[in-house]
């Protein structure tokens, strides 16, 4: 028996269902849920999050917003969330040579930091894309 | 007695009625859909952080932040969300209505309003009442950023200034296409009283906290205000176009009878005339005859 999962974010609701396992990256590193876990509030870092029903894994990115784990459920408040098959690897590899391009200029302390996040986001939704295209069964992962 | 050319200006101007009322009805229809499907689209994230937060204020006995405070009220601070137009049937008396019933239940509590939509500003302007700000020009198809003005000026007036005690919101919900009812939440203090109904877990304990409560809330404050206002304001929305429409359709089915009427009646005067008018020559034909 899993637990009830809702993921979020303020335009959208995406999922409730029974889930058996997530895993997400809180903003102090990377965290998994089973039934039973203690209430647990956390912020969501930029990163990918999983959910594993029976055999099969979801995989989304989600970055910005809070989690909430109680005994016998999760709330996913999200500020963005892409299911893997809808992230564009086409425009976050574009977004992502765009940031590149204007860090080798001079600028200022505050876009670079911009910048830098972008070239994080876009990093990591290619790894999610990159990652959905090379494993051809779904239900490998876990300890990695 | 109308006169015939009377009545057939009247049937025109009824039908020139019936076509706007058409029309306005057509585009509320097509405005409602989207406005109810975009209320359904937040409506789990706002109902999800409310109760967050409200869970946060049950399980934390020993909180200090400003939100959690519950102080004696002396001012109320109302946040009335309200159409900007009206032809929308009675939602927006409704809601002042309940507005009024409200205010009778708190005597001796000063009252200041927030208002987003026209109708409610130039309620508040004609009972009044103190307007401490007004919110212009929200659009339906707007973002969260439009209403950022009101959520900032309540955490001014609320944890700032302190001026508030209480914060409400009142706004009409989207039941469905028939149905929108006036409703009122308690926006501050997060008062743990609102979940006593349905707190099954109410004392499961403290949450753990990664990184830090405060940091935590730091992110929750700002995203309960923003979504559950602007999620209010779309549900008003979702409403205005509704009753609107219905009114609308009212309106246009009433026209139709009227036409009929007034087409019923031409139609017999006209016959009247016709059949007053062959007698005559009739008559006169015969005087002639016989002379």
């Amino acid at each position: 028996m899993g637990f009830m999962l809702s993921l979020m974010t303020q335009e959208r609701h995406l999922l409730t269902e029974e889930v058996d396992y997530i895993q997400a990256k809180g903003i102090e590193g990377e965290f998994g849920v089973l039934k039973g876990h203690a209430p647990f509030l956390t912020l969501l870092d930029v990163g990918e999050f999983l959910v594993r029903k029976g055999e099969s894994v979801y995989s989304y990115f989600v970055a910005g917003g809070v989690v909430e784990v109680l005994q016998d459920r999760v709330t996913v408040l999200a500020d963005t969330i892409e299911r893997a098959e809808e992230i564009d690897g086409k425009r976050a590899e574009e977004a992502r040579q765009n940031a590149i391009e204007a860090l080798k200029q001079p600028v200022s302390s505050q876009s670079r930091l911009q910048y830098e996040q972008v070239l994080k986001r876009e990093g990591i939704r290619l790894g999610i894309v990159a990652k959905r295209r090379s494993t051809r069964h779904p239900g490998r992962f876990g300890e990695e | 007695m109308p006169s015939l050319r009377s009545i057939r200006s009247r049937i025109r101007s009824v039908k020139n009625t019936r076509q706007i009322t058409k029309a306005m009805e057509m585009v509320a229809s097509a405005k409602m859909r989207k406005a109810q499907q975009r209320v359904l689209d937040t409506r789990p994230y706002a109902e999800k952080i409310y109760e967050l937060m409200h869970r946060i204020s049950a399980r934390e006995k020993s909180w200090s932040s400003p939100f959690f405070e519950i102080r004696p009220v002396q001012t109320i601070g109302i946040l009335l969300v309200s159409t900007d137009r009206g032809l929308c049937g009675a939602i927006n008396s409704n809601l002042f209505r309940t507005l009024l019933r409200f205010m009778k239940e708190r005597p001796g509590v000063r009252f200041e309003f927030v208002t987003i939509g026209r109708k409610g500003r130039d309620f508040v302007r004609r009972g009044g009442y103190n307007l401490t700000g007004v919110i212009q020009g929200v659009k339906d198809r707007g973002t969260i950023e439009e209403i950022l003005p009101a959520t900032q000026l309540v955490i001014e007036e609320f944890s700032e200034k302190k001026s508030w005690q209480e914060a409400w919101i009142f706004y009409t919900q989207f039941e469905s296409i028939m149905s929108q009812k006036p409703r009122y939440e308690k926006l501050l203090p997060i008062a743990p009283e609102v979940l006593a109904g349905s707190g099954q877990n109410a004392n499961a304990g403290e949450y753990l906290y990664e990184p830090d409560r405060r940091d935590i809330l730091d992110v929750l404050i700002p995203r309960y205000f923003e979504t559950v206002i602007f999620q209010r304001v779309l549900e008003n929305f979702a409403s205005e176009y509704s009753a609107r429409m219905v009114a609308m359709k009212n309106a246009t089915s009433n026209a139709k009878e009227v036409i009929y009427g007034l087409t019923l009646t031409y139609n017999k005067l006209r016959q009247a005339n016709i059949t007053k008018e062959i007698s005559e020559i009739s008559s006169g034909a015969e005087a002639i005859s016989q002379g």
